[in-house]
């Protein structure tokens, strides 16, 4: 074999197998789509087609009109921003003490616990905790909500961000000291700005992940909707009717914001999780 | 602030800087867990009143002649062990095209990275129509090869599990790639070059040098997916609701269920405080790997 031959060969091997992997992931996605904008009539019928001729964007409106989706949206928006917010700066204070004060035991054993308590699993403390934050009348708030969704997305991010402290060198933070500095401009001045893009890849992941989040509002809230239960109580009209017209126009609305992030942060989300490896 | 500070000073202001992350995670998990532990050794039943009775270990007893528990942990091993086989073999093949260096290498990272980007109920719910027999995705593909194929996949326990498995590797395979890539990138470039001179080929350079210096990544990234193959939840929720029977109902599943649906609280604590020590295992022997690996 002539090493053109071979050049040809493993050109050809690599490309059909981006192209299966692609098709197996995409194809799903583009059958959830045309099924949102087929109408109604045409969706229940055999065999499905690929390339309709005719479309409606009639799924979408029902949406909106029916649904009030947008509430959903709304909702899952406060909430996903307020936990952002309150994680990154509690996240930011803590991964700096856990990374400057390691000496101390008590501080590195803390950061230790923070890490294991990432491994349980919200299944087993789901049922004492919803006593607990309905004794606060925490529960089906915003509040009680943001204080879920925050300490979900706290280790992960803790982690990231004291990964990226301890890159920092020690030295900087003197030199400011000896210029006077107190210690609330060393962190608001030099570490803030100065860890923006560990910052920057961890909102992006918990992002995502809090878009994703599904056990806590389906069992911490009735009232309050969010997206992500929203898909699974679409009113049906019997029960062996699926309401697949909603449902995928539905789909289609929650993951489009997640793939054009995905297209737009595609460096930063690779950095943030073969970073961490951690999910949640 | 190391230098001037007094010592106590320093310990002090540590505190004041985590103290509220550990507030926040210690009443949302470890006092929830604290309760889950004590109420493991009562009854509590809301049906009967929400009265709590001391009974030893009558929880923990019940739970091994209980028909839809054994049901619930068989499907979670088989669901556990097939996956894991498969994200292993199929992660691994699609790191290494993940790893390779041509034009398509951004698309194809791109592409891999959107099922981990979705949220597992929409895949399950868009998964529960897809294997629908007359109007589901994957019975028109079928049916484009063998035209009289009819099936309905999850009115049958065996066919069922096996459509749950398919879209969680489906779902998790591209992310666990992804974690790999990263432990395929630290093997440096000179170790392969070197291997061709010594005229080793594609398929030996990958058995003597690939696989064993990306097998402490692979072992930590298995303890990791298993732990949460073992506390999977949103999926049967969307796709089948534990069905047909208890045939899907993963254990996380079952739980929640005696949880918040039958309101047996002491029962699903005593269940929960299982899972927790299953879960206490494998972060153990997690540990003992990274040892390993690190000396």
């Amino acid at each position: 074999m002539s090493a053109k031959q071979k050049r040809i060969l493993t050109f050809i091997f690599r490309w059909s197998l981006t192209l299966g992997v692609a098709m197996i992931i995409l194809i799903p996605l583009y059958w959830v789509f045309i099924s949102s904008i087929t109408p109604r009539g045409e969706l229940f019928s055999t065999p499905i087609n690929f390339f309709p001729e005719n479309f409606t964007f009639q799924n979408y409106v029902d949406l909106f009109v029916e649904l009030d989706v947008a509430t959903m949206a709304w909702n899952t928006l406060i909430i996903t921003v307020c936990s952002l917010l309150l994680t990154i700066i509690l996240g930011t204070a803590a991964a700096y003490a856990f990374a400057r004060f390691e000496l101390f035991q008590s501080v590195s054993w803390a950061f230790r616990l923070l890490l294991f308590s990432a491994l349980i699993p919200p299944v087993i403390t789901a049922r004492p905790l919803y006593d607990f934050m309905k004794s606060f009348d925490l529960v089906d708030t915003y509040a009680g909500l943001i204080i879920l969704y925050t300490s979900l997305l706290l280790p992960f991010s803790v982690l990231i961000l004291y990964n990226f402290v301890k890159q920092i060198p020690a030295s900087l933070e003197e030199a400011a000291q000896i210029d006077g500095a107190n210690f609330g401009t060393i962190l608001f001045k030099i570490y803030f700005p100065l860890m923006k893009p560990a910052i920057a890849t961890v909102s992006i992941i918990n992002f995502i992940q809090s878009l994703n989040e599904f056990f806590t509002p389906l069992f911490f809230t009735y009232k309050i909707k969010l997206l992500s239960v929203g898909i699974t109580t679409v009113p049906r009209e019997s029960n062996f009717e699926v309401p697949w017209d909603l449902i995928s126009a539905m789909g289609w609305f929650i993951i489009l914001p997640i793939i054009l992030f995905v297209l737009f942060f595609e460096k930063n989300i690779m950095e943030g999780i073969t970073q961490g490896g951690v999910k949640q | 602030m190391q230098g001037s500070m007094k010592r106590s000073t320093k310990w002090k202001l540590a505190m004041l800087l985590i103290l509220p992350v550990l507030l926040i995670r210690g009443f949302t998990i470890v006092y929830p867990l604290i309760v889950t532990f004590i109420n493991s050794f009562f009854e509590i039943n809301m049906f009967k009143g929400g009265e709590a009775t001391f009974v030893g270990l009558q929880n923990f007893a019940s739970i091994f002649t209980d028909g839809k528990i054994i049901a619930s942990v068989n499907f979670t091993i088989v669901f556990t062990v097939v996956s894991m086989i498969f994200h292993v073999i199929l992660g691994l093949g699609l790191a290494l095209l993940l790893n390779m260096k041509f034009k398509g290498k951004k698309f194809l990272r791109t592409i891999t990275l959107i099922p981990w980007a979705m949220p597992m109920v929409v895949t399950g719910i868009a998964a529960k129509w897809a294997f629908n027999d007359s109007y589901g995705l994957v019975n028109d593909l079928i049916r484009r090869i063998a035209p009289e194929f009819q099936f309905d996949w999850l009115i049958h326990p065996w066919s069922a599990q096996l459509a749950v498995i398919l879209v969680d590797l489906w779902k998790d395979i591209p992310f666990f790639a992804i974690l790999l890539l990263a432990g395929l990138q630290f093997i440096p470039e000179e170790i392969y070059e070197s291997a061709k001179i010594d005229g080793a080929g594609h398929i030996k350079s990958f058995f003597k040098i690939t696989l064993p210096m990306v097998t402490p990544t692979l072992l930590t990234l298995c303890i990791f997916f298993t732990m949460w193959r073992i506390t999977m939840y949103d999926l049967v929720y969307a796709m089948t609701s534990g069905g047909p029977g208890d045939s899907t109902s993963l254990l996380a599943y079952r739980i929640a269920v005696e949880a918040f649906t039958n309101l047996n609280i002491g029962y699903a604590s005593a269940l929960a405080l299982m899972l927790f020590l299953i879960m206490i295992v494998f972060s153990s022997i997690n540990l003992l790997f990274i040892k390993k690996a690190q000396y």
